[in-house]
């Protein structure tokens, strides 16, 4: 199990993918499944980063991996506004360039990403747990 | 994120390397931009050693595309193969863009 702890800033989103690096060099995991968790990662951190907090101030993000049998866990929490990445449905994917919007896409690739995505609320926080099989 | 540059007769060909992520994609952003400032000119985005994207990446790309459509220029990708072909795919992106396979292939219909 391996923990990091970063502020609500895009910015620190580098150090969670240099982890997550470091994690899968040392137990020399897929790069296909590592790529996975790479942009399901990216995808969660930025819309936590973007969109849950109102306010001006730092907040806290925590994210754990663990390595659990055949499987690379990513837990994340935040004390942001409540987000069930589940409840969305999924975008239009044949939309015309120039009407075409981004958002919901991110959710989309974590969804279709993970073999397994989970999300509860627990008093004030989010939690959200992303699942990639190592091996078919 | 690595991104190398170089002019091939009359098309500039971007070759990005390594990730597209949240973090990295402005870079790709400016790059781009400046490559798409004049109009009517002939841009090659080679992504063959290109890892994987993120949907900050994609946004980056479809801003290219509308505004190499809206100046009357060409931007062609070239190079997406296994897991970026599979992000391209999931995120119904195959069809928003210009894609051909080989680098060469790409040149000749940039130009």
């Amino acid at each position: 199990m391996i923990e990091i702890t970063i502020v609500n800033q895009g910015s620190e989103l580098a150090r969670v993918a240099g982890l997550l690096d470091r994690l899968g060099a040392e137990h020399h995991l897929a790069p296909e499944a590592l790529a996975d968790m790479q942009v399901a990662l990216d995808e969660v951190l930025t819309n936590i980063t973007n969109y849950a907090y109102t306010d001006k101030a730092e907040h806290q993000i925590r994210i754990r991996f663990e390595l659990l049998d055949n499987v690379l866990e990513a837990v994340i929490e935040d004390d942001g506004a409540p987000f069930d990445p589940l409840a969305i449905t999924a975008p239009d994917v044949s939309t015309p360039l120039r009407e075409r919007r981004v958002g919901g896409v991110g959710i989309h690739f974590v969804r279709s990403l993970m073999d397994e995505v989970a999300y509860d609320r627990t008093g004030e926080r989010n939690r959200l747990v992303l699942r990639k099989r190592l091996k078919a | 994120m690595d991104l190398r540059e170089e002019k091939v007769g009359g098309v500039t060909v971007v070759e990005v390397k390594g990730r597209i992520d949240s973090t990295t994609a402005p870079a790709l952003g400016e790059r781009l931009t400046a490559s798409l400032e004049a109009p009517k000119v002939r841009v090659l985005l080679d992504l063959s050693r290109l890892e994987y994207i993120s949907s900050a990446g994609f946004r980056i790309l479809l801003l290219a595309a509308k505004r190499a459509d809206a100046t009357g220029s060409r931007l062609v990708l070239c190079g997406i193969s296994g897991k970026v072909r599979q992000l391209f795919d999931l995120g119904g992106f195959l069809d928003l863009f210009t894609i051909v396979g080989s680098r060469d292939e790409g040149i000749a219909a940039a130009g």
